[in-house]
């Protein structure tokens, strides 16, 4: 891997506080989502949808509908019309490798079965209350323990719920061995609460057909979307829609978030694709928050058996984990691979004997669970950083000593995982605990005034910078996992980028930038970054998720602008007479090193190469360079997470107190945008944690259906944070960087869950479900009261 | 007794929007929210709910921070109407709007324009900046920014309003 040559260019803006470049649409209201986009005699579609749990379904009458409508697009013309939509990640004992749009059932509320199209929203609304679903009822199936009953089966041909189930890491007798021959052992059962992703902007689709080609299928099919992935919606419209690949055109606009909920095309915005090819007409069709927090797929909801096994001078021998995740009606795109993902990285960054997890997956009678920020590593860090304080608890250590005496050390690394074929390369986990215990202790003394108070501490590795594809066929992943750049610069010197990955908050069009512009010895506001459109940027199948953009993507950036930089220089040397190994850009500007009087401007260079002639021997014309970054292994970017809560034992409020985080990303390219990410990941971690559930009732029904039902966090519960950075970059990526997008996430949960057991030690064995909601704490400090 | 008005009668609402008068034709029922958004076509204002908990869509009628999505459109017939688009100059932006930028309030930016508006609403009622972060903001759903920037870019704004007061208010 050829990695940056520092000769050729001045670091300049990568670690700089840059302002974003992509703020002023924002801010003024001139930003562009997807229910923005308005054409052209635009239709409105409404999905017609389950009210049951669980059915048969026997017709979808619109008998009665005196509503103007322009299409009821049903079930059996949907199935007739369209292929199974795909499923990228196979594990082990998995059978559902693809499912279609309808196969004659309802599993969950809100399942999608049709499409109506009027002239606008509320009339699309007033026809579904006119058309009449009926349904052959069936039992629901909700909770874990109904699903493994297998008393109702939702796929009644397979004779189990289970979807997939597998066995990582050590085998059992060599577990067995590890825990017999340890001093002692704990076993806790936890259960994490199921989560909604909620993105401020909810999915979006607008459909224009175009006019259609010599087959009467559309000539160029356009999709706006609200995605993370645009090439990902791309595939899935080709083959679920029939479409080839080069007549579609899926544009990403300006995205409102995604955390891992946008990252594949969903059942339902699929029929509005058919139902914009039946009519020939553009389609909208726009989510509303019901539909979201009840048909965006959920994450999370398993429940777990971890069991950790040490010697009673703290050092750690085992961990064993049994988990079972409620998937939820069906698979979605990456099917169970969030708690592969958990099994996966469950060891965190201590030395053990043995790491072993038996997982199931299990349909119910509920949303999808998929992809959400932390894509199961939230889950690993939660489970091993409580046992491994369950252990410091019981033996009467301090949490911190106790995770420094087994924490690798930089000295053993690389270190091989005990569950796959990873290494951790370059973390100093030891340092990271330490800045951050210097850290809490310079908080002030808690004051006397009746709440308890508790303080905990959290350390995870994440496995970002997902790669190399090549490894990804052996887990079962049908995708790749490389990302690729073009740069053109212009005449005038100016450059455009032109990425696979997609921003939706992320700020790519400055950190890209600075990248780049580093590379160029040009300045930021002179590169362009363009991304989320299928007939412009490069192919990306994951889109922006998995923590991975900067690392893979970036890592893409960087090559690119090296290939870039080193035929500007050839050029420049041309120019000058000088050897390009004696070229520096910088500022602007091509110049011999130790002879600034010899120098042009970019633009000089630039522009020689478009006229194309007196360039050096073996270079064509033009000024374009697209390189590929294919990760030769994963990134493992690694923070610790230091918090302090005070719980009211009068309500069972929990308030956070103080927050540190210590950070090891690797280059940090700009460090506002990587403590925004901090910020917004802690408040995804502690709001699962305190508040945020998805409620199913016994019935099947969902209960929390509106965001005064489903809790996000609020300005007030969320404490302000100190970040300490360390700086070890990545010896893998061009550049140096790691990816953390979901880091803030994976610390935060875990970590406030910690510290309110750790404020309330007598309750802590039953604190063992989340959200620790006040009702759930006021119950665990009165086990033998009703709560009032 | 009146009679229930048809599902697809339309009516008229004339308003100021953003210093013009504005005549939008919509049927009664048609939320502030889409009538601004697709009638009057000014879709800076946006739409996150529709149950008036996460405050993307607030504009400011007759000078009061409103939830557009609880809001009908006949509602504010005679009334003056500001929306996100009448609040920075064609170049410059308001100090509000300067300060998100430059805290880094903002990461998708769905939000950003009725967190604007309820803050631009409260300076113009005289809040002070306790009001404006534990009240205001708090009325305010953001998924990105975990608000603690959006809490530095009310200071850096209320440090700007209010020179001689520059205690952090928490």
């Amino acid at each position: 891997m050829t990695l940056l040559d520092p000769t050729h260019s001045v670091t300049r803006h990568v670690g700089a506080r840059h302002e974003r470049l992509e703020d002023r649409p924002f801010l003024v209201g001139d930003s562009r989502y997807s229910d923005d986009i308005e054409l052209p005699g635009l239709l409105h579609a409404a999905i017609i949808r389950s009210p049951s749990p669980h059915g048969i379904v026997r017709s979808v009458d619109t008998s009665e509908l005196t509503v103007p409508v322009d299409l009821v697009l049903g079930p059996d013309e949907i199935a007739a019309t369209s292929n199974p939509c795909p499923i990228h990640w196979i594990l082990p004992e998995q059978w559902q490798t693809e499912r279609p749009l309808y196969d004659g059932r309802v599993r969950f509320v809100g399942d999608p079965i049709g499409v109506v199209v009027a002239a606008d929203r509320y009339l699309a609304e007033d026809a579904l209350d006119e058309i009449f679903v009926d349904i052959e009822e069936l039992p629901p199936v909700v909770g874990i323990d109904a699903a493994l009953a297998d008393m109702t089966l939702l796929y009644p041909d397979r004779g189990t719920n289970v979807m997939a189930q597998w066995m990582a890491g050590d085998d059992a007798v060599h577990t067995d061995a590890v825990f017999t021959a340890a001093e002692s052992s704990l076993s806790i059962p936890l259960r994490i609460g199921r989560v909604a992703g909620v993105p401020m902007e909810i999915r979006a689709i607008v459909v224009d057909p175009g006019r259609p080609g010599r087959d009467g299928r559309p000539e160029k099919l356009t999709i706006w979307t609200s995605t993370q992935a645009p090439h990902a919606v791309r595939d899935a419209v080709a083959e679920v829609c029939r479409i080839p690949q080069h007549r579609i055109r899926v544009i990403g606009p300006d995205v409102g978030g995604g955390f891992g909920v946008k990252d594949h095309a969903y059942e339902d915005e699929l029929m509005v694709v058919l139902a914009a090819l039946k009519l020939g007409r553009p389609v909208k069709w726009i989510e509303d928050r019901w539909e979201s927090l009840t048909t965006t797929t959920q994450a999370r909801d398993e429940q777990y058996t971890i069991d950790i096994a040490y010697d009673r001078d703290g050092t750690l021998r085992g961990i064993r984990l049994d988990a079972v995740r409620d998937a939820g009606a069906y698979f979605s795109i990456f099917g169970a691979g969030p708690l592969f993902a958990m099994t996966g990285t469950l060891g965190g960054p201590y030395r053990w004997d043995a790491v072993s997890s038996h997982a199931r997956a299990v349909a119910s009678t509920t949303c999808p669970n998929h992809s959400y920020r932390g894509f199961g590593q939230t889950q690993a860090t939660f489970v091993r950083e409580l046992a491994v304080d369950a252990v410091a608890a019981e033996l009467g250590m301090d949490p911190i000593e106790l995770r420094l005496k087994n924490c690798i050390t930089p000295d053993e690394q690389p270190y091989q995982l005990r569950t796959g074929p990873m290494k951790y390369d370059d973390g100093d986990y030891p340092t990271s605990l330490r800045m951050a215990r210097a850290m809490a202790d310079a908080w002030p003394p808690v004051p006397d005034d009746g709440r308890r108070w508790g303080t905990a501490t959290s350390i995870y590795v994440q496995q970002a910078g997902v790669g190399p594809s090549q490894g990804n066929p052996h887990v079962g992943l049908q995708i790749g996992s490389w990302e690729s750049t073009t740069l053109r610069m212009e005449r005038d010197g100016t450059v455009r980028a032109y990425v696979g990955v997609s921003s939706h908050g992320q700020g790519h069009a400055t950190t890209f930038a600075q990248l780049i512009a580093d590379r160029l010895g040009c300045e930021p506001e002179q590169v362009e970054v363009i991304h989320s459109d299928t007939d412009v940027t490069p192919y990306s199948a994951y889109g922006t998720a998995a923590s991975r953009s900067i690392a893979v993507g970036g890592g893409s950036a960087v090559l690119a602008a090296e290939q870039l930089a080193a035929r500007l220089c050839a050029i420049a040397a041309e120019i000058l007479e000088a050897s390009p190994d004696d070229i520096v850009l910088d500022s602007g500007t091509a110049s011999v090193v130790g002879t600034p009087a010899r120098s042009l401007d970019l633009a000089e260079v630039a522009n020689r190469a478009w006229q194309g002639w007196a360039l050096p021997a073996g270079y064509d014309a033009g000024l374009v360079e697209h390189a590929v970054y294919e990760p030769p292994e994963f990134t493992w970017s690694y923070a610790t997470h230091s918090c302090r809560v005070a719980v009211d034992p009068e309500t069972g409020l929990v308030e956070i107190d103080r927050y540190a985080v210590v950070m090891d990303c690797g280059t940090v390219v700009n460090p506002t945008i990587v403590e925004g990410q901090i910020h917004g990941g802690v408040a995804q971690g502690l709001g699962p944690a305190l508040c945020e559930e998805v409620v199913v009732d016994e019935t099947g029904q969902p209960r929390t259906t509106t965001l005064l039902d489903y809790l996000v966090p609020t300005s007030s519960l969320m404490p302000n944070i100190e970040i300490a950075f360390q700086v070890t970059p990545s010896p893998h990526t061009p550049g140096g960087m790691k990816g953390m997008g979901e880091g803030g996430t994976n610390g935060g949960f875990s970590c406030v869950v910690n510290a309110v057991r750790a404020a309330l030690p007598e309750a802590a064995h039953r604190l063992t479900q989340t959200p620790f909601t006040p009702a759930r704490v006021w119950s665990a400090l009165h086990p033998d009261q009703e709560t009032p | 007794m009146t009679a229930i008005t048809p599902a697809t009668d339309t009516r008229d609402t004339t308003f100021v929007l953003n210093g013009t008068e504005t005549t939008l034709r919509v049927r009664p029922r048609t939320l502030l929210s889409d009538a601004l958004r697709h009638d009057a076509r000014v879709h800076g204002t946006h739409v996150g709910c529709e149950q008036g908990a996460c405050g993307a869509c607030t504009v400011i009628v007759d000078d009061v921070a409103r939830r557009s999505c609880l809001t009908l459109t006949p509602q504010v017939h005679g009334r003056i109407v500001e929306t996100i688009e009448s609040v920075a100059g064609t170049v410059g932006l308001d100090p509000i709007q300067q300060a998100i930028h430059d805290a880094h309030g903002l990461q998708c930016g769905f939000c950003t324009p009725g967190i604007v508006m309820s803050l631009v609403a409260a300076r113009r009622a005289g809040a002070d900046r306790t009001i404006a972060v534990d009240e205001v903001l708090d009325g305010h759903l953001c998924r990105c920014t975990g608000y603690i920037n959006l809490r530095a870019a009310i200071e850096l704004a209320w440090n700007e309003l209010e020179p001689n007061s520059l205690e952090p208010s928490s």
